[in-house]
């Protein structure tokens, strides 16, 4: 069994679709702007990936994931050319966290203590005090009208990529199709602020927040969106007429059991995941052409994950292109090892390798060949796409060009 | 695919042997302070003990802890070193920060009744726990134990309302079978009495006794290991009405059945009435650890594996969570 990409969805702060991203990515262009859907001028963050208001999928949930992960959902399905005999497909999605709405406390806290007794919980609407993590997997299944098993994966940074590999390997079990991805949004006042309080993100409320990679990175920027795919068997997709757009050939994961606050240091379990990965795919490390790396823009992430890079590909480090698209759609959180998965299909398909926005003076630790703003031409065959999660949760994913 | 350890946490107290006691809500409990009068059924603080350093504690929320606890226990329970590679899929719950961090925020940014959103992104933020996110972050829950045990294999937090946790047992389950890792850690964590989570139990009209809990086992194919059990099927079914469910529940009792365990919240007696009519034969055993979420499913195999040590040669442990969807998880005698 073959796992293959059939069909790929996206919505990020380029727009709805997956042109928009494509387009996006093909010119070097970046998003990262100041926060429209709520007043953030009084938060120490202010720019955020933001998915453009005027486009923004709207559903009647406050938790704005849930249209993102319909339009991404719906799209995917679309150009695989799904219908119902792919309605018993199992759901595999990576979900951000609850978006809880702390101005629906306010009513029952006049002094800020709750009194759980001003207003019985049976009452309560529907949406108060936060939308469950299942909320857009629900909407999902229903709006494609699905009726195979669901499967949230929550983990963190690392959740997007562990999603779909999951899909490859149900696939490898004998599943024929499965919808799978991310979807995510942190760009609300508690998503923005609980992170703003981590010090992940940069604090600087400029177009280039962050600069993965460069010596004058100094945090993330966040970001919102989602990609899901069509993941099948390649038989089967054939079968169906269905064009395959890659193969997920090798995937790999570890845990830094390190601390909860920094990766570990040396990079070796990112490295481990890696190394899985190449294993499964049967690879030498010498055969992926490009990765796109976590790169945060974080002064920890970005050299770790070289340091990892270093341990795996050996001297072939020095002419292995790597780029994160981080600066310039921000960090997805559950959905960035999604939506970077696309990133690497546009590799393959047009032979384009994105750019690594905002990069002005790569840091000397980290000694890779880091892609710069503008994206690169090149032929390759496979592909790497690494995540690596807060809690220390580390995902890799290779894909292989279709012929 | 064999069972080899097993660890807990519940209102029972710390282990699995869970099969033959049963616990009494109590009206004394965490939730007594935002909702008094509601019996519920809690981990007792002495039970978590020393298990976690109390630093720790300030980044966790209630399923971490338990998590942690179990986690601590289910390390004891196998040689040393032998986690260092392991898988861990856990279903988690619910993001629950602590009381306090939202308390803080909400008396900084609620001026004269009024909630305003600059104080909030100002002094609101100022004023809480600088880890928040750490307290909210669903993965949390399992990235806690695995950062101090030092579990370093493939893992994967699902999201989880019953069904999630099944998941993460088929999950492991793969991962031991791919050849990814040696031994694979599944279970659940999660707690109903956090004052958010109960509200919104109720709110949406789950009828329940709140209860909370973290259930773990490690599995493994290797001969090098004793078995507590053998794994059989693992089975979600995703449920929308009652005709479903009788369906369901026959098609999980077609491989027969000596013991049954159940853990189904609300519908209990409906339930045991279907698994009866399906299983005559079978003795019927009901968990009554309350409703602990992401835990439930857990507990219930913990409570299967219990029936085996004590004689039963096939035990399903058959589940319901709030999220409405049928479980299925099958032990056998080694």
């Amino acid at each position: 069994m073959t796992a293959v990409i059939t069909g790929v969805g996206v919505v990020s702060a380029f727009g709805v679709g997956r042109e928009r991203f494509f387009v996006g990515l093909r010119g070097g262009d970046h998003s990262i702007r100041p926060i429209e859907w709520f007043d953030a001028s009084k938060f120490p963050v202010r720019v955020a990936g933001e998915v453009p208001l005027a486009v923004a999928p709207v559903t009647a949930s406050r938790d704005r994931k849930v249209g993102f992960a319909l339009a991404a959902a719906s799209e995917a399905w679309r150009q695989a050319g799904c219908g119902d005999a792919e309605r018993d497909a199992p759901l595999v999605i990576a979900l951000g966290l609850e978006q809880a709405f702390l101005d629906d406390f306010a009513p029952i806290a006049p002094r800020g203590v709750i009194d759980w007794a001003a207003e019985p919980a049976a009452t309560l609407p529907a949406m108060r005090f936060r939308s469950p993590v299942d909320t857009a997997a629900r909407a999902v299944r229903r709006a494609l009208g699905l009726r195979g098993p669901t499967t949230i994966n929550v983990s963190a940074c690392a959740a997007g990529a562990l999603a779909i590999a999951e899909a490859a390997s149900l696939v490898a079990r004998g599943a024929r199709v499965v919808l799978c991805g991310g979807a995510d949004s942190m760009v609300n006042p508690l998503g923005i602020g609980g992170m703003a309080r981590l010090g992940a993100p940069s604090p600087r409320a400029e177009a280039d927040a962050c600069r993965p990679f460069d010596r004058d990175r100094d945090g993330l920027a966040i970001g919102e969106g989602a990609a899901m795919f069509i993941v099948e068997d390649l038989a089967s997709a054939r079968a169906r007429g269905a064009r395959p757009l890659a193969a997920i050939t090798g995937w790999g994961a570890t845990q830094d059991a390190y601390r909860a606050t920094a990766p570990r240091p040396d990079g070796s379990a990112a490295a481990a995941a890696i190394a899985r990965a190449l294993a499964r795919a049967g690879l030498a490390p010498e055969a992926i052409g490009y990765v796109n790396a976590h790169g945060t823009g974080t002064p920890l992430n970005d050299p770790a994950e070289c340091l990892a890079l270093a341990t795996v590909f050996g001297a072939h480090v020095a002419k292995l292109p790597v780029s994160s698209i981080k600066g310039a759609i921000g960090h997805l959180m559950a959905a960035a090892g999604a939506i970077e998965l696309a990133a690497c299909v546009l590799a393959l398909t047009e032979s384009l390798l994105p750019g690594t926005a905002h990069l002005r003076h790569r840091d000397p630790a980290c000694d890779v060949d880091v892609i710069g703003p503008s994206p690169r031409r090149a032929y390759v065959e496979h592909t790497l796409s690494n995540s690596f999660g807060f809690g220390g949760q580390n995902a890799s994913v290779i894909l292989r060009r279709m012929p | 695919m064999k069972v080899i350890a097993a660890a807990g946490v519940s209102p029972l107290g710390r282990g699995w042997h869970l099969a033959s006691a049963a616990a009494t809500p109590s009206m004394e409990t965490p939730l007594a302070a935002t909702h008094p009068g509601i019996a519920a059924l809690a981990c007792d603080d002495r039970a978590i003990g020393d298990a976690v350093p109390v630093r720790a504690r300030k980044t966790m929320s209630r399923g971490a802890l338990l998590a942690a606890t179990a986690m601590a226990d289910l390390t004891r329970a196998l040689p040393a070193g032998a986690l260092r590679d392991a898988g861990c899929f856990v279903g988690v719950g619910a993001s629950a920060g602590a009381m306090n961090d939202l308390h803080a925020m909400l008396g900084a940014a609620i001026v004269d009744g009024e909630w305003s959103l600059a104080r909030f992104g100002g002094p609101g933020l100022a004023a809480c726990n600088p880890l928040l996110a750490f307290q909210l972050m669903n993965n949390f829950t399992m990235c806690h134990a695995a950062i101090q045990e030092g579990i370093g294999g493939p893992s994967g937090a699902l999201f989880s309302r019953g069904a999630g946790t099944i998941a993460a047992l088929a999950a492991a389950r793969r991962s031991v079978e791919d050849g990814d890792c040696a031994i694979a850690i599944a279970g659940g964590a999660d707690s109903a009495l956090h004052p958010v989570t109960w509200a919104e139990l109720v709110r949406d009209g789950h009828a329940v006794v709140p209860g909370e809990g973290c259930g773990l086992i490690a599995i493994a194919d290797d001969d090098r290991f004793p078995a507590l059990a053998t794994l059989g099927a693992i089975a979600t079914v995703p449920l929308d009405g009652e005709g479903e469910l009788a369906a369901a529940i026959g098609a999980a009792m077609g491989a027969g059945a000596e013991e049954i365990v159940i853990a189904v919240g609300a519908d209990a007696n409906a339930v045991r009435g279907m698994v009866a009519t399906h299983a005559p034969a079978a003795r019927i055993h009901d968990l009554g650890l309350g409703e602990a979420l992401a835990a439930t499913p857990a507990l219930a195999w913990l409570a299967a594996l219990d029936r085996i040590r004590l004689g039963a040669r096939r035990v399903v442990a058959l589940t319901i969570g709030v999220d409405g969807d049928l479980g299925v998880v099958t032990l056998e005698a080694p």
